[in-house]
């Protein structure tokens, strides 16, 4: 990613290398054969809708185990909703989204559908990891303490074990160091890295990321990507909504475009964003390239 | 003018047990004021508009109405109720209940404070909502309201001299009552004046330093 | 457990104590507001004294209850030789020197919340310290501080039913004695709750209001 998108990197002659399909499949195998299901997350004619305006329209969407799908598409394409809705942040009104088989948010009476009792739906997402762009890090709580936390209350674990969990799970995104430090003490990059131990920790079969670096200075995004690539080579599964193409050019299995609440592309990274036929993907993209690429235009 | 300090000393007993009973109407109501207040915001911010809107009249009647009828209200009108409430516990009471009014208030906009991505960053984790006022929104929230938590509280303090009124012999009771018997009026009154500045001083320097503990996580220096 | 003949018979009497009341707690709020632009500007001068003395009358008036000042008053006027001020300006001077300590509070807020860059300009056009007071600090800071001094209003009401302390008939002291005389003491009272809802939920409602709508204007 560095050469693409860090001013001063080459000007590259493909302008996406597509790495990840070679770095993966290895490791892929092990975790594909402990669970018998290997679909994690699964979509089907998922809307949504804001009074008239439907955000969401028809969505048909699945996630392997292992998969790294990146949601990309212009700002209120729907994409955050989309992803809201797979943690039933946002409750989704038509269709079925359902992980690991059980369907989530919603329960069928004979009165039709109704929200799920509480306890129900956090049983569904118990294995549901959720990063957001604002990080939402508890700021009286220090960096151990916000990861801790629900390890403590939710999954009952002693002190010791949580801080043990906790420590390991903040030397993993490289912030050992900073376990002590509140959320303020910390730059926008460490409270993010720091808000993806605080979901590593409960374990989470897939992870949600809803664009994890928008709201970072240029100079931070780099190290959350590292974190969020070590995580894909280990083979976590992930939505990542986000606008670093980069990023989903190098690391995602299968990139979707999202326009106006409608999957208008899917594919692998090269088919995307090398042989990308829809004319709005094209648009999209294009945009993209000016924003970006400005040394195109550099003077001599 | 002359001031003659053998008034005091010859009513040191009394004047004592008035000061205890103003320091015990004051924190009984004060702690009364925060369970309710606390009870009245957790409903107001997760009932439903069942909950609410009474609420919402209570609290609107209890703001618009002087403490002193409320006072009348609990200590002449309970009886009629069935709640027949000597002095001191109506006057607790009183306070507490118009206390809690303002302290609910002060906790909702607490509540409000806290922001919503932290909730559902919570939610995510699985963390209940009862955990989540608990170990998220309050700690927060106090910092936020520590300042209106004191000031409030210093209200109340200064509300235990309307207790007089309903005959619980409190420190304004006493004193005047001594002034009525010396015809010391101005001396008593001053005394009373600088008893109540240092206990409403007190109080205050006591938040601001509860302030700067628990605010410690929001600087940006470690520690 | 009401008896409606009584509340009706009653109604006039606290109806016309009603008016003592607004008229004590409307001249308070008049001269509070005197002092408090006083006392506000004297807590942003430059000078440390005149600061001080500002600071001085905030503690003192905001520290003492209400009623202990009102005592105060009632006993030591006639003391200093004025043993002849009517019941009414006691009350009025009682409740005109707190509401001047809380007005200054909120005042000091409103000044501060004017740009420093506008009295730069006046300055620099001639106007001088009063001017530049009564022409650009105040009217701003009273449109930025209506709703708070609307809520004082209110507190203001509430607290002029403590001026039978210093010999008024006001509102809750006509409640009082009426009360003591027909001992329905449920009945009076809730109706002097009545009253007091009468203008104090219209006055917190326009508070509110004027929040918004300032609220609106700035952002």
């Amino acid at each position: 990613m560095n050469s693409l998108l860090i001013p001063g990197g080459k000007a590259p002659a493909p302008p996406y290398e597509t790495t990840r399909e070679t770095t993966r499949k290895s490791l892929d195998e092990p975790m594909k054969t402990n669970g018998e299901q290997s679909t994690v997350l699964t979509l089907s004619q998922v809307g949504k809708s804001f009074g008239n305006l439907r955000v969401l329209k028809g969505i048909e969407l699945q996630v392997q185990r292992s998969e790294v799908v990146c949601l990309i598409g212009p700002s209120g394409s729907g994409k955050s909703t989309l992803l809201r809705s797979m943690a039933f942040l946002e409750e989704y009104d038509e269709g079925e989204i359902r992980i690991e088989g059980q369907l989530l948010g919603w329960q069928d009476t004979d009165k039709g559908r109704r929200r799920a009792p509480q306890s129900q739906i956090n049983q569904v997402r118990r294995n549901v990891g959720m990063v957001f762009q604002q990080f939402n890090l508890w700021p009286h709580m220090t960096a151990l303490g916000n990861v801790c936390e629900a390890l403590r209350r939710v999954r009952k674990f002693s002190a010791d074990e949580a801080k043990k969990r906790g420590m390991a799970m903040l030397e993993k995104v490289g912030l050992g160091h900073k376990a002590e430090a509140y959320p303020a003490q910390l730059s926008g990059g460490q409270q993010q890295r720091v808000a993806i131990a605080r979901a590593l920790a409960m374990e989470p079969h897939i992870m949600l990321f809803d664009e994890p670096t928008s709201a970072l200075d240029p100079e931070l995004v780099g190290e959350v990507l590292q974190v969020m690539k070590t995580l894909a080579k280990e083979g976590m599964t992930m939505v990542v909504v986000t606008h670093e193409m980069g990023f989903a050019a190098q690391v995602a299995d299968s990139v979707i475009f999202l326009d106006q609440g409608e999957i208008v592309a899917r594919g692998t990274p090269r088919q995307i964003f090398h042989n990308a036929e829809q004319p709005r993907l094209q648009q999209f993209l294009q945009n993209y390239l000016d924003r970006n690429a400005f040394w195109q235009d550099a003077k001599p | 003018m002359t001031f003659d300090a053998s008034i005091f000393t010859d009513h040191l007993g009394d004047i004592g047990s008035g000061f205890l009973v103003t320091l015990g109407t004051w924190s009984s109501g004060v702690v009364l004021g925060l369970a309710l207040g606390m009870l009245i915001a957790v409903a107001q911010v997760f009932g439903n508009n069942l909950v609410r809107a009474p609420l919402r009249v209570f609290i609107e009647l209890i703001r618009s109405t002087p403490f002193l009828v409320q006072l009348f209200l609990v200590y002449y009108g309970g009886p009629s109720f069935g709640i027949s409430l000597d002095p001191i516990p109506a006057g607790i009471l009183g306070l507490g209940v118009y206390g809690g009014v303002y302290f609910a208030e002060i906790f909702r906009t607490g509540f409000q404070s806290v922001a919503r991505g932290q909730l559902e960053a919570a939610d995510c984790l699985g963390i209940t909502r009862l955990q989540c006022v608990w170990r998220i929104q309050v700690p927060q929230m106090l910092v936020m309201i520590l300042p209106a938590l004191v000031n409030m509280v210093t209200v109340l303090c200064k509300e235990t001299a309307v207790l007089s009124i309903i005959t619980i012999p409190e420190l304004t009771m006493v004193l005047t009552g001594i002034g009525s018997e010396t015809f010391a009026f101005v001396e008593t009154l001053l005394m009373l004046c600088i008893g109540y500045l240092i206990l409403v001083e007190l109080c205050s320097r006591l938040g601001m330093l509860l302030e700067t503990r628990v605010g410690r996580f929001m600087s940006r220096q470690p520690r | 457990m009401f008896d409606w003949p009584l509340l009706q018979q009653n109604a006039p009497l606290l109806l016309g104590a009603l008016w003592v009341t607004l008229q004590v707690s409307m001249a308070a709020l008049v001269f509070g507001f005197v002092i408090g632009i006083v006392v506000g500007s004297l807590r942003l001068s430059p000078v440390p004294l005149l600061r001080r003395m500002g600071g001085a009358y905030i503690f003192v008036f905001r520290g003492i209850p209400l009623l202990v000042q009102l005592l105060f008053i009632y006993y030591f006027l006639p003391r200093v030789g004025l043993p002849n001020v009517s019941p009414t300006a006691a009350a009025i001077i009682g409740l005109s020197l707190a509401a001047g300590a809380y007005i200054a509070e909120i005042m000091r807020g409103g000044f501060l919340a004017i740009p420093g860059g506008q009295l730069e300009a006046a300055g620099l056009l001639g106007l001088s310290d009063a001017q530049m007071l009564m022409r650009i600090r105040v009217p701003q800071a009273v449109r930025l501080t209506l709703p708070a001094l609307v809520n004082e209003m209110i507190l203001l009401i509430k607290a002029s039913s403590l001026v039978s302390v210093v010999g008024l008939a006001d509102l809750t002291r006509t409640a009082q004695n009426l009360a003591a005389s027909d001992y329905m003491f449920v009945q009076d009272y809730l109706m002097l709750a009545g009253f007091y809802c009468l203008i104090n939920v219209p006055l917190a409602y326009a508070a509110s209001l004027l929040e918004r709508r300032l609220k609106e204007r700035t952002a």
